[in-house]
C-alpha cells in the first residue's frame, strides 16, 4: 500500500455541504439519457417516441464504434426525444412505469468471477449496454473494448466541493463492490488501483482485496483520478489507462451477481441555494425537479448537474448527467457593490485563496455565480501553479495550446491531463481565464491530429 | 446618493453601447462603471463559482503598498531641502513641502499614462486594463523630485507606448514599462539623471555626489572610509536604511520598502522567490568582489554586501519592479535564477562599470529580456524528462 501526499490545491469552503444522511423524496417520474454527456460519440437512435423500454434495453449506439450501446436507466415509455443543432440527439426522456422491468442476464457466482477471463467479462458488460461506464485516459472518452489497459483506476473518494461522501455511500456494500473489483481485475490482468482517503473507516474500501490499494491525503483535486494516475502509475505513449467511478463498480458488481442493471446511485443535492443539503438515493439520469421542489432558498438560481467546478448548467426540468452524482445549486446575484474594489472585504462578502481581503475564510461562504471580475490577459502571479499537484507547467502548456504547437503540447504532458484537473486553476485565476476549456481544446486538437 | 449615481450611469449607458453616438468610447464608460460598481458579469464557462480576486484588486493592492513610499518620499524631500538651506521644519511641514513637488509629477504621469491607455483601448476595442495604474503609480517614485515635468510626460509616454502598448498591452509586454520610462530618462537626459549627482530640492547649484558615486570616483581606496568621511550627507549604513538621504522620491527608506514587500508576499501577489534570490545574488556577488578588492584599484569592489543592500534603489527595484509578474520569469525554478541574476548583475554593473553607478535598473531590464530564455530552459528540462520517462 502506497501513500500519496498532495500539497497543492484547495478545498473550497462553500456553504450548503451535504449532511451524511439520506433526504427522501418521491421517486422521479421521468429519467433521461443525454448523448452529449459522452465525448466524441455520434449517437444513432434505436428507439422512437412511444416505444416501450425496460431497464437495460439499448437506447442508442455510437456510429463510430457500433458495438457500444447505451442502456436505458428506466423501464417505461419513450416520452420525448429532444434534438439540437443539425438534428443531433440531445436528450431522450423516458416516462417511468409504476412497475419496472429489467432485461435479464445470466448471473455469475461470486467465486466464478475471478476465472471468467477478459473476453467473457467484456461480453457481459457490452451485452448489458453498460460499457460507457468505463472511460479511458488520455482524452477521458469511452474506452475501446478491444484495448488492454495498462491499469484501471478507481478513486474511492471525491474531493470536489459538495460531492458524494463515498465512505457513506459505499458503506455495507462490500461484497458487491468486491465483485465489481474482481470483474475489473479480469479486464486489466490484475492491475487495478483503488485509492481512498487516508483517514477513511469505510471497510468497503479499506478491506478491498485483489487490487493495489493507495491512501491519499490533501486538498482537492487529490480525489481526481487524473491526479492519482499521475502520482501512482503515470501514463505512457501507446498505452491507455481506464477509469471508472466507484459507484459504477457497484453497478458492474450487481450486473454479474444478480444479472440485472441496477441504475440506482447515491447523489447529493447541495450548494448555497439549497435548504436541506443532503445525500439522496436516486438513479442515473434522474429528473432533478423532485429534489428541488420546496428545497430552494430563492427563485433565481443556477442548477448544475455535477459539481460547481466542472458540472453542466441545467434547469429545474433537467436531469442528472450519466457520470454525475451531484446536483449543485448556486444562487444568481445581480448585486453591484459601490466602490467594491477599494473595500477591504469581509468574511461574508469575499472569498479568496489569496489574502487580498480581510477575511480568514474560516466559515463556509455563500458563493453566487458572479465572476467577480472581467476577463483580462494573463498576469501570472503563480495562482495556477499552486492549484495543480502535477509535474506540469500549466502556464507553458496553456500557451502551447493557444499556439497550437503539437510537439510542445505533447512534451508538456497534455495527454496526461484532463480539463477537470485544471478547474481549480480557473477558479483562482485573477484574469478569469477558463483554463480547463483550453485544455479540452488542446486535447481535441491532439485527437483530431491522431 | 449611490442609487442616484447608479441611475445616472444606467441612463447614459445607451449612448456608449450598440449604435450610441459615443460607442467608440465604450472602454472609457466600462472602466468608469466597473470602477464605481463591481462588475455584474456571471460565469458562463468553466467553474460556476470563482475566487473574489481579480486583476483590479491585484493592481489596487500593489498601489496600496506604494502609498507609504509616497508619504516618506514627501517628508524626505522636505528634510533634504532643509539640510540644503539650513531651515528646520516640522514633520508635517516637510510632508507638505514635499507634496508640492510630488503631486505635479503624479498628475503629469497619470495624464500621460491614462491618455495612451485609453487611446489604445479605444482603438483596439478592449477594456481599459488596470495595469497602467501600477505603472503610473511607480513612475513618480522613480523620479528625482526636481525633474522637469515635460521630461516626465515624454518619458511616461515612451514607457507606456514602447514599453507596453506596442507589444499588445498588459500581459504581453517584455519589459517593465515603469523601468522603460526610467531608462528613457536615464539615457535621454544623462547629464541630469545619470545617478552620480544627488537629486534634491535645494538652492541653485547646490549638489553633491551620491553614495554610489563617491567610491566610484576614487581609485585605490576603501569604500567605507570614503563614505564615512562625507560631511555633506550622512551615508552611514543605518541612515541609508532609514532613508534620510537624497535620492529618487520613493526608493530611499528601506524599512518602508521592506514592509511593502512583506505586505505583497502576505497577500500572495509578489513572488518571495524573486526577492530572496535577488538578495542572495547580491550578497554572493558582493562577497566575491570583496575578495577581489585587494587585487584591484577599483574602490567599488570593496563595498560590503550589506551596504550594497541599502545603497541606491536595489531594494525598491527588487520588491516592486523585479517581481512584476508579466515580465519576470514565470516558472518557480526560473524565478530563482531570474532573481539571483538581478542581484548579481546589480553588483557587477555597480562595480565593474562605475560610469553607471546605479545597476539595478539595467539589471532588471536585462533580466526582463532573458526571462523568456530562462523559462525556455526550465520548460525544456521538463519536456526532456518526460521524453525520457515516455521512452522507458
Amino acid at each position: 500500500m502506497a501513500h500519496i501526499n498532495i500539497r497543492k490545491g484547495h478545498n473550497i469552503r462553500i456553504s450548503g455541504s451535504p449532511e451524511n444522511e439520506y433526504f427522501s423524496r418521491p421517486k422521479s417520474k421521468t429519467v433521461s439519457i443525454q448523448p452529449n454527456n459522452f465525448r466524441y460519440v455520434k449517437p444513432k437512435l434505436l428507439v422512437k417516441v412511444g416505444d416501450k423500454v425496460d431497464i437495460g434495453s439499448p437506447i442508442f449506439f455510437d456510429k463510430v464504434q457500433p458495438d457500444i450501446k447505451w442502456a436505458s436507466p428506466g423501464s417505461g415509455e419513450i416520452k420525448e426525444i429532444i434534438l439540437g443543432d443539425r438534428r443531433s440527439v440531445e436528450n431522450i426522456i423516458i416516462e417511468l412505469h409504476e412497475e419496472e422491468k429489467s432485461v435479464l442476464h445470466t448471473p455469475v457466482k461470486y467465486q466464478e468471477i475471478s476465472s471468467l477471463g477478459k473476453a467473457k467479462v467484456t461480453d457481459q458488460i457490452m451485452e448489458a449496454n453498460l460499457w460507457p461506464m468505463i472511460r479511458q485516459r488520455p482524452f477521458n472518452k469511452i474506452a475501446d473494448p478491444n484495448d488492454t489497459p495498462m491499469a484501471i483506476f478507481v478513486s474511492g473518494f471525491n474531493s470536489a466541493p459538495l460531492t458524494v461522501n463515498l465512505d457513506f455511500a459505499l458503506r455495507y456494500k462490500q461484497s458487491v463492490f468486491q465483485a465489481g473489483l474482481n470483474v475489473l481485475n479480469q479486464l486489466s490482468n490484475g492491475n487495478v488501483h483503488l485509492t481512498f482517503e487516508v483517514d477513511t473507516n469505510c471497510e468497503t474500501l479499506t478491506a478491498a482485496r485483489n487490487v493495489n490499494l493507495h491512501t491519499v491525503n490533501g486538498p482537492h483535486p487529490s480525489g481526481n483520478v487524473g491526479i492519482q494516475i499521475h502520482h501512482i502509475n503515470p501514463w505512457k505513449p501507446n498505452e491507455v489507462i481506464w477509469v471508472i467511478n466507484a459507484q459504477h463498480v457497484l453497478t458492474i458488481g450487481d450486473l454479474f451477481l444478480k444479472g440485472i442493471y441496477d441504475p440506482s446511485i447515491v447523489a447529493t443535492v447541495a450548494g448555497p441555494g439549497v435548504k436541506n443539503p443532503a445525500h439522496i438515493q436516486t438513479r442515473t439520469g434522474a429528473s432533478i425537479e423532485t429534489f428541488l421542489l420546496d428545497n430552494l432558498n430563492s427563485d433565481d438560481n443556477r442548477i448544475i448537474s455535477g459539481d460547481v467546478l466542472t458540472g453542466q448548467e441545467t434547469n429545474l426540468n433537467g436531469f442528472l448527467g450519466y457520470y454525475d452524482t451531484t446536483i449543485s445549486v448556486v444562487p444568481n446575484s445581480n448585486e453591484r457593490e459601490f466602490l467594491g474594489l477599494l473595500k477591504p472585504g469581509n468574511e461574508q462578502s469575499r472569498y479568496s485563496v489569496t489574502n487580498a481581503f480581510i477575511s480568514q475564510n474560516k466559515s463556509n461562504f455563500n458563493f453566487t455565480t458572479q465572476q467577480s471580475g472581467s476577463l483580462r490577459p494573463m498576469v501570472p502571479i503563480n495562482a495556477w501553479e499552486n492549484m495543480l499537484p502535477m509535474d506540469i507547467y500549466p502556464n507553458a502548456l496553456y500557451r502551447s495550446i493557444l499556439a497550437e504547437d503539437f510537439e510542445e503540447m505533447e512534451g508538456l504532458g497534455l495527454l496526461e491531463c484532463d480539463e477537470e484537473d485544471f478547474a481549480l486553476c480557473s477558479f483562482v485565476c485573477p484574469s478569469k481565464i477558463d483554463v480547463g476549456s483550453v485544455i479540452r481544446h488542446g486535447l481535441n486538437l491532439m485527437k483530431d491530429d491522431g | 446618493m449611490v442609487n442616484h449615481l447608479r441611475k445616472l450611469i444606467q441612463n447614459i449607458e445607451p449612448k456608449f453601447t450598440n449604435d450610441g453616438p459615443l460607442k467608440r468610447f465604450f472602454p472609457l464608460f466600462e472602466a468608469t462603471e466597473s470602477f464605481l460598481f463591481s462588475t455584474a458579469e456571471k460565469t458562463n464557462s468553466g467553474p460556476h463559482i470563482r475566487d473574489s480576486v481579480d486583476i483590479k484588486r491585484v493592481m489596487i493592492l500593489v498601489v496600496l503598498a506604494l502609498v507609504p513610499c509616497y508619504i516618506f518620499g514627501a517628508i524626505n524631500i522636505g528634510v533634504q531641502a532643509g539640510i540644503a538651506t539650513g531651515k528646520v521644519r516640522s514633520l508635517f511641514d516637510n510632508f507638505m513641502f514635499g507634496m508640492e513637488y510630488i503631486i505635479p509629477i503624479i498628475l503629469v504621469t497619470f495624464i500621460a499614462g491614462g491618455f495612451w491607455e485609453v487611446l489604445f483601448a479605444v482603438i483596439r476595442k478592449h477594456d481599459i486594463y488596470e495595469g497602467f495604474l501600477v505603472t503610473c503609480a511607480l513612475i513618480p517614485l522613480l523620479m528625482p523630485p526636481n525633474i522637469p515635468l515635460w521630461q516626465v510626460f515624454v518619458a511616461t509616454s515612451f514607457g507606456i507606448v514602447i514599453g507596453k502598448e506596442i507589444f499588445g498591452g498588459v500581459g504581453y509586454n517584455i519589459f517593465n514599462p515603469a523601468l522603460v520610462t526610467r531608462a528613457f530618462i536615464y539615457f535621454a537626459y544623462p547629464t541630469e539623471i545619470a545617478g552620480d549627482k544627488v537629486w534634491l530640492v535645494g538652492p541653485d547649484g547646490y549638489s553633491g555626489a551620491t553614495a554610489l558615486a563617491i567610491p566610484a570616483a576614487t581609485e585605490n581606496n576603501n569604500a567605507l572610509d570614503l563614505l564615512h568621511n562625507v560631511t555633506q550627507f550622512d551615508f552611514s549604513w543605518i541612515n541609508m536604511l532609514m532613508g534620510y538621504i537624497p535620492g529618487s522620491i520613493g526608493e530611499t527608506n528601506k524599512i518602508i520598502i521592506l514592509l511593502g514587500a512583506l505586505f505583497l508576499i502576505y497577500v500572495k501577489i509578489a513572488s518571495w522567490r524573486i526577492m530572496i534570490s535577488a538578495v542572495f545574488g547580491l550578497f554572493f556577488t558582493a562577497i566575491l568582489t570583496n575578495i577581489l578588492a585587494p587585487f584591484s584599484s577599483n574602490t567599488m569592489l570593496s563595498i560590503p554586501p550589506h551596504y550594497h543592500l541599502v545603497m541606491g534603489s536595489f531594494m525598491f527595484g527588487v520588491v516592486f519592479m523585479a517581481t512584476e509578474p508579466v515580465t519576470s520569469a514565470h516558472t518557480n525554478r526560473g524565478k530563482w535564477i531570474y532573481g539571483f541574476f538581478i542581484g548579481s548583475l546589480t553588483v557587477i554593473i555597480r562595480s565593474i562599470n562605475p560610469a553607471y553607478p546605479e545597476g539595478i535598473m539595467l539589471a532588471i531590464l536585462l533580466m526582463n529580456a532573458f526571462a523568456p530564455l530562462i523559462d525556455y530552459f526550465v520548460v525544456q528540462k521538463n519536456i526532456n524528462q518526460r521524453k525520457l520517462r515516455y521512452a522507458k
